[in-house]
């Protein structure tokens, strides 16, 4: 090859091709997505995130949760994720519209939490999150930079946390979360996808259809 | 006939390229060793983390979330970005028969890019990583990076430029492609993603493009960009099959930036992203196959330390286009997805392969570049069986670990807690493995100080 302004031509090409295949390509069927309205409820979904919620989504994405979680269920019988309960339907993408910092996540060295909120039969309230994110569990540590443990003054706070065992507060003493964890636990709880969009209604299984078939 | 032309005549070792100003090369090849080392170091203490999670979890700086995203920057922006330019501009210098011009700026953008890079991981400590694999330099710390890239890419593009032969080689089409597309991607992926973000899932489609593109479009070339141009000059032979080189270049270009949809496959995205992903991972295999005709005489035996790290890097980097070819098809992703074959493909790819073929690159262009051997043919020996060593317990656990994690996921009956403890005795290998590569690397660092040092003593601060 000779021609210095064919090689250049050529890489820009090559990148336009490849962005606007996969970006402009996705753009133009996302990027317009709109909200659901349902007649029935009276309203559309996805619902929007509460600000603190919001937030929580910045302080999950600050503390690179997604490098051990995920935020997508994939559809029944694409791996075990329906079976696992980590969600009744497959993520679409009009669950995340609204998300200022979408979170997939590629690595699941912890549970998925797309529909951590909306676990069957209860899920974990706020809580049971705060002393999880306090004395961690199995391969999670504990983050007890996302609490202060001070001296009580007065009553104890009504967000104390309810420990037991060795994470118990010390007597005298009481470990409330700091804005970051409350934010983080708010928007631990706003991840539902429990509304059942049409696009992500399974495709009806051709059960009927196939028993004539089967002979004997 | 073209495969006749493929050395141009360069009888001396040492040309005017080194005489008349080394300092941009040595400077950015000194910054790339020095975070290999760091990127190493938090390599080292992520692994840790892994195994026991307690470890540094009370510190808001350094837990796994942040340690990871550290080492990864470090290694990316830091190792292979340095040293991949330094190989770059110090090729296109010779080939162009001039000493680099615009060294001051080379210079001037190697440290701000340097000064960029440290703000950045900084920044990923104390206010939080971006969360987009290959990307997660905090946002004002971005713009830094492209602008200073700009100022080290002038003395490239200027030796291309101004080449005084019409004929390139293949070396010259991927250098100039690696100094050209990192700024177009990398711009790109800023502004749709943290200024002016895309909405919802095109979020992860934006990234996917974007880390796939890093990789082939950047990180690939400028490690090929050494390979091809050291491979002939230490064999003294022309590569074989040269004339399918111009298809492997354009096939990797064209296609490569198609391939990162294959991290989306179920995911909440058009099904089309992973299906064009899955088929075009299958095409880049043209690429991976012409890369082994032209290049496979580095395993011709003989050829000293540089060989063997090419040789070595090279069998990584085809193997990876395999396993990434493999991983992609949908009832493979369906198991593999989201566990640590993920990430022993990344390992192999990028720390084995493309790392791999910068480092023997680095160990032709040093000893030219300051016209005496390295300090010690101990201490490169070392590097080599360390490295091998390394790579292979983290690959071998990285695998192993892997395919038992995507077994008991794909189990609903299997915990988290059991899944744990399965990967415990993995993952303490990958800690080993990172572990013995960080030594390696510490002794190309000493290695690396004792020829400079070597060279200021006799020849003075004059570098």
């Amino acid at each position: 090859m000779k021609n210095g302004a064919l090689l250049f031509l050529g890489l820009l090409a090559a990148v336009l091709v490849s962005w606007a295949g996969v970006v402009l390509g996705a753009n133009g069927q996302l990027g317009h997505l709109s909200p659901y309205y349902d007649d029935g409820d009276s309203q559309a979904y996805p619902l929007r995130l509460p600000g603190i919620a919001a937030a929580g989504q910045l302080v999950y994405r600050d503390l690179n949760c997604a490098a051990c979680h995920t935020q997508q269920v994939r559809r029944d019988g694409f791996g075990s994720d329906i079976a696992r309960g980590w969600g009744e339907r497959q993520s679409v993408a009009r669950d995340y519209i609204y998300q200022p910092a979408v979170q997939l996540g590629q690595s699941r060295l912890g549970p998925d939490l797309a529909n951590l909120a909306g676990r069957k039969p209860t899920p974990l309230d706020a809580s049971d999150l705060y002393a999880l994110l306090y004395e961690g569990h199995g391969a999670m540590p504990g983050y007890a930079f996302l609490f202060d443990d001070h001296k009580v003054i007065g009553q104890v706070s009504d967000q104390a946390l309810q420990l037991v065992g060795r994470y118990k507060a010390l007597p005298g003493r009481e470990i409330v979360p700091t804005r970051r964890a409350q934010e983080l636990v708010a928007y631990l709880l706003s991840l539902n996808s429990g509304y059942d969009y049409p696009e992500a209604k399974a495709v009806a299984a051709p059960m009927p259809e196939k028993k004539p078939e089967v002979k004997k | 006939m073209i495969t006749a032309s493929t050395q141009p005549a360069e009888s001396a070792e040492v040309t005017v390229v080194e005489t008349a100003g080394r300092c941009p090369f040595l400077l950015l090849i000194a910054s790339g060793v020095l975070w290999l080392v760091v990127s190493g170091i938090l390599a080292v203490i992520s692994s840790v983390q892994l195994v026991n999670p307690g470890v540094l979890a009370d510190c808001s700086l350094f837990t796994y979330g942040h340690t990871s995203a550290m080492a990864e920057s470090a290694f990316i922006y830091g190792w292979v970005g340095n040293t991949g330019l330094a190989i770059a501009l110090w090729m296109l210098a010779r080939l162009s028969g001039e000493p680099l011009r615009a060294p001051n700026w080379v210079l001037v953008g190697t440290a701000f890019w340097n000064l960029g890079l440290l703000l950045g991981l900084i920044g990923i400590a104390a206010t939080g990583a971006t969360a987009v694999p290959f990307l997660e330099l905090p946002r004002m710390i971005q713009p830094i990076m492209l602008f200073s890239y700009g100022a080290i890419a002038v003395g490239g593009v200027l030796a291309w430029t101004g080449r005084r032969r019409d004929q390139m080689f293949a070396a010259q089409w991927y250098a100039v492609a690696a100094l050209f597309l990192f700024p177009w991607i990398f711009s790109a992926a800023q502004i749709m993603l943290f200024w002016f973000p895309v909405r919802g899932t095109l979020q992860a489609v934006v990234g996917g493009w974007y880390a796939q593109s890093l990789w082939t479009l950047w990180m690939a070339p400028l490690a090929l960009a050494g390979a091809y141009y050291v491979i002939p000059r230490i064999t003294g032979k022309v590569l074989p099959s040269y004339d399918t080189a111009l298809t492997g270049f354009w096939t990797l270009l064209f296609v490569g930036g198609f391939t990162g949809g294959r991290h989306l496959i179920g995911g909440p995205v058009p099904a089309w992203i992973s299906s064009l992903a899955i088929v075009t991972a299958f095409v880049l295999l043209v690429h991976y196959f012409i890369i082994w005709l032209n290049l496979r005489s580095a395993w011709s035996g003989g050829g000293g330390t540089a060989l063997k790290f090419i040789g070595l890097g090279l069998f990584a980097y085809l193997l990876s286009g395999l396993f990434d070819a493999i991983t992609a098809t949908r009832g493979v992703a369906e198991l593999t997805q989201f566990t640590l074959i993920d990430t022993a493909q990344v390992e192999l790819g990028v720390v084995a392969g493309i790392s791999l073929l910068l480092t023997g690159a680095l160990y032709f262009a040093v000893p030219r570049l300051l016209n005496r051997p390295w300090a010690s043919s101990g201490l490169i020996s070392g590097h080599l069986v360390l490295t091998i060593l390394g790579l292979a317990i983290a690959l071998a656990s990285l695998v192993a670990g892997g395919w038992t994690q995507a077994h008991d996921l794909a189990d609903p009956k299997v915990s988290f807690g059991t899944i744990a403890d399965h990967l415990r005795p993995w993952l303490t290998g990958v800690g080993i493995g990172q572990a013995i590569l960080l030594l390696g690397n510490l002794l190309l660092a000493f290695n690396l100080a004792g020829t400079v040092a070597a060279t200021v003593r006799e020849e003075g601060v004059q570098l």
